[in-house]
């Protein structure tokens, strides 16, 4: 039986993209009005009673130690409880989990969650590619961020025959969706062609392999389902949630040909919303490189080990196909401003269980949706939410 | 008391530079090769290689080793820890004793000559010497295209098996400026005037050495030759009938502080007496080594310094550091000079694993695993990592900041004992696939602050493991 002791009211976000024009505190007031006014019989600020910010690189633009006490000035709401959640790219999704747990404690009966991230304020060479001298300076000396997921293409292409077709497929498939979504940061299609002949990152991941460096902002407004009729008659609630971690080293991994943190943590969603992999209409995904959706959707339990290159080329995760995976247009076309991906990934889960995603909009028969996010060195740490609109299981 | 050679080893770096294609830079001609490092490797990482391949041939374990004497004309520090480096990279016991010679392309020669001072003293039964060099000439210089690198080492000891014994020494000290830096600058000078540098500075002094040794019935010598004609002049005054240093020159250029030293193993490969004969900084230096059979490793020297991979001048002046980029560099996120680089230190030069107590599984570096990866036990012990492995997994990275420098591989390995590494690869990446074996070597990581960061890199082998 779901969880459901949390319901989700209120979701949002901002044009995803390279926002040089906006500071990282636009982005946030930007995001949490859009998440206020969405709310179906309406909300006013001062009802938050704390918020939950998850905000990964501070370092991105030129604030190493944020702390919670940015974002409640940047949305007018000084002075309420406020706490970071850094947790590597599912800094989002724990965000999520973290205040749905501050919810169903009784301590605070409406929590804002909110997702922000600069990217672009710092040249590519010293933000992002900059970590390529960071960490350990043997072990990790050139780890740029597809360093991290490169290997387990190279290790899955080795093992099951996965093609770089196949790869680019996910890619074709998620700017086909993020063309359909007014907040990707990419609204074009490209064709496998298009993947194929762009230029080498990092062998055997090209350019359109890889997600781009976006600025953004998403909000989700949260509230003790005991209130949930103060606010929507539609709602939608947080099923179940895992997260499972791993060692932080690549050489550590016991496999390159699955992310175990992400099959560890979706067993455990799956146990707390008594569901399973084929009970979802349809999943978010973390796709920070084509590689890893493949094998996002093999260790989610949606395809079998090795079967996730062949389903993505044929089809079976479009907005057709059996399983649904990315209908926003995932990381690779909407975009991956770190702390705000998670969450604008739930504002997806919650339009398409309230069947508000338009040209996007897939079939939701059973009525769950899930949202995932791996990180932390690539691999180290994954979270997964799995939200409903089943009222008849809380 | 006897001083035995048990083994000798050399080293060449990556690189080939042509000279007629310095030449060409400069409006001359130029005829062969030299040898020239990558950015990734210098002085001390061309003197792991070389010891590491003498202490294999002479059978020799670096826990043995009670002094390390090592000579170059460019020690990767001005003023630092470049002897301790070295030490660390071979994992010598922290008890070694030993210098560092430096100062001129004679330090090769005072290395040997100390070595074997000390083992005749009896203060030390096993030492390891070591030469290596690769000398930076001022673009444009007339010996430009002449300048290489290379390595070579020879553990001597006080017993042992029957191979070689270091014999008599003849040297002399001028106050002559020969070739030379300044103080505090980095590329070396143009000769003042050749026929001067000739005449009444090198052939004297060379020539007074070198004969006093041909008193003796000498099979082989090696013999200074900076601009590839006055070794031929000293090889006919002595009429020398084997020049094992010629061919060295032919291969890698003027290898510094290693060539004389370099051209002396070569020679080795044979019974009979060798000459070797080393110049610079106003000292010559010309010591006998008898061969009563061939010295181990010896025959290797030939093949150890051959191949290499042809590079532009361009590419050549870049590794150098001569030729640099306008802009800013991504700053290591670990200072060099900072506290993990003192926790480190063991394990990242010497390449150190912990070992689980309870489960035997190696975590790596055993400063960031004070718990087994495998079963979470707390007894982990420190091992040092298996040297061969093969390629699991890997990239080839295009995409980097400067200072970093496109292609690079990156390899995980399965070590032969058991251990994972994830590695820097050496090479452009195109001959690495999964089953690929591997060794590993030293190289450097990065060079920041003035610090060279030194760690094991992986060198594809020929062979794929079925
Ligand atoms: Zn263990």
């Amino acid at each position: 039986m779901s969880w459901n002791k949390v319901a989700v009211v209120g979701a949002g976000l901002i044009k995803m993209g390279e926002l040089f024009e906006q500071s990282y505190e636009q982005m946030a007031a930007g995001a949490f009005d859009a998440a206020v006014a969405s709310v179906d019989k309406g909300f006013e600020p001062h009802q938050v009673d704390a918020a939950f910010v998850a905000t990964q690189r501070g370092t991105l633009w030129g604030q190493e130690g944020i702390g919670g006490n940015t974002i409640p000035t940047a949305i007018g709401l000084a002075g309420i409880p406020c706490t970071r959640i850094e947790n590597a790219c599912p800094s989002g999704s724990d965000a999520f989990r973290v205040g749905a747990m501050a919810v169903a404690s009784g301590v605070h009966d409406v929590v804002l969650v909110i997702g922000v991230e600069k990217m672009r304020d710092k040249s590519s060479e010293e933000g992002l590619l900059s970590r390529a001298a960071a960490g350990h300076p043997i072990f990790t000396r050139g780890e740029t961020a597809p360093v991290l997921f490169a290997p387990f293409a190279t290790r899955h292409m080795h093992e099951f025959g996965t093609t770089r077709e196949m790869l680019a497929s996910v890619a074709v498939k998620n700017h086909y969706n993020g063309a359909r979504d007014p907040y990707a940061h990419f609204q074009n299609e490209i064709t496998v062609d298009d993947v194929l002949k762009s230029p080498s990152v990092c062998h055997p991941l090209h350019l359109l392999d890889c997600c781009p460096q976006t600025d953004g902002a998403a909000a989700v407004l949260l509230v003790n389902a005991e209130r949930v009729r103060e606010f929507t008659d539609k709602p939608v609630y947080a099923a179940g949630f895992g997260v499972a971690t791993d060692h932080p080293y690549l050489h550590e991994k016991d496999s390159f040909t699955e992310i175990k943190v992400t099959r560890m943590a979706s067993q455990r969603a799956y146990a707390m919303a008594g569901v399973g992999p084929g009970d979802i209409d349809c999943a978010e995904v973390h796709d920070c490189f084509t590689i890893t959706e493949i094998l996002d959707i093999e260790d989610l339990g949606f395809f079998d080990k090795g079967d996730g290159g062949r389903a993505s080329l044929e089809g079976d995760t479009s907005l057709t196909g059996r399983i649904p995976v990315n209908t926003s247009g995932g990381l690779l076309a909407k975009g991956h401003p770190i702390g705000a991906t998670g969450v604008a990934q739930i504002t997806e889960c919650w339009w398409q269980l309230r069947g508000e995603a338009g040209e996007r909009q897939v079939e939701t028969r059973n009525g769950y949706a899930l949202q995932h996010n791996a990180g932390g060195r690539g691999s180290g740490v994954a979270v997964v939410n799995i939200l409903t609109n089943r009222t008849d299981t809380s | 008391m006897t001083v035995r050679v048990l083994g000798v080893g050399a080293a060449a770096p990556e690189l080939r530079l042509r000279a007629a294609d310095v030449g060409a830079a400069w409006g001359r001609g130029g005829r062969g090769e030299v040898a020239v490092c990558a950015p990734d490797e210098d002085t001390l990482t061309l003197a792991w290689q070389a010891a590491d391949r003498a202490l294999a041939a002479a059978g020799v374990e670096s826990g043995q080793i009670d002094a390390l004497y090592w000579g170059t004309s460019r020690p990767p520090f001005a003023e630092g820890p470049s002897f301790a480096f070295l030490a660390a990279s071979l994992s010598l016991a922290a008890t070694v004793g030993g210098a560092l010679c430096a100062g001129s392309t004679h330090a090769g020669m005072e290395a040997l000559a100390a070595g074997t001072d000390a083992i005749s003293a009896g203060s030390a039964r096993v030492a390891l010497v070591i030469a290596s060099d690769a000398l930076r000439p001022g673009p444009g210089t007339g010996f430009e295209a002449r300048c290489g690198a290379g390595a070579a080492a020879l553990v001597l000891a006080v017993d042992g098996p029957v191979t070689a014994t270091i014999g008599a020494r003849v040297t002399r000290t001028r106050p002559f400026l020969d070739r030379y830096r300044g103080d505090g600058e980095v590329d070396n000078r143009d000769m003042y005037d050749a026929r001067l540098f000739r005449e009444q500075i090198f052939l004297p002094v060379v020539r007074d050495v070198a004969e006093n040794l041909a008193a003796f019935d000498v099979r082989a010598w090696s013999l200074p030759d900076p601009d590839g004609r006055l070794g031929a002049v000293l090889a006919r005054d002595v009429r020398a009938p084997i020049t094992t240093s010629s061919t060295i020159y032919g291969a890698i250029g003027d290898a510094g502080a290693a060539a004389a030293l370099l051209g002396g193993i070569a020679a080795l490969d044979a019974a009979g007496l060798v000459a070797i004969v080393g110049t610079g900084g106003g000292r010559t230096t010309g010591v006998l080594v008898n061969a009563e059979t061939p010295v181990p490793g010896a025959a290797l020297t030939a093949d150890a310094i051959s191949g290499g991979r042809p590079a532009s001048y361009a590419e050549a002046l870049r590794a150098r550091g001569q030729l640099r980029p306008v802009g800013e560099t991504i700053p290591m996120g670990v200072p060099p000079e900072s506290a993990m680089f003192v926790r480190g230190a063991d394990e990242m030069l010497g390449l150190l694993g912990g070992r689980c107590v309870d489960c035997g599984t190696i975590s790596t570096p055993p400063s960031i695993h004070p718990h087994c990866i495998n079963c979470g036990g707390p007894k982990l012990e420190p091992v040092a990592l298996a040297r061969h492995g093969r390629v699991h997994t890997f990239v080839v990275n295009q995409t980097m900041p400067a200072p970093f420098v496109a292609p690079l591989p990156i390899v995980v390995l399965d070590m032969d004992d058991g251990a994972r590494l994830m590695l820097q690869a050496i090479g452009d990446g195109s001959d690495i696939e999964i089953g690929r074996q591997v060794a590993l070597v030293l190289r450097k990581y990065a060079h920041e602050r003035g610090v060279p960061v030194y760690g094991f890199k992986a060198q594809p082998k020929k062979e794929v493991a079925s």
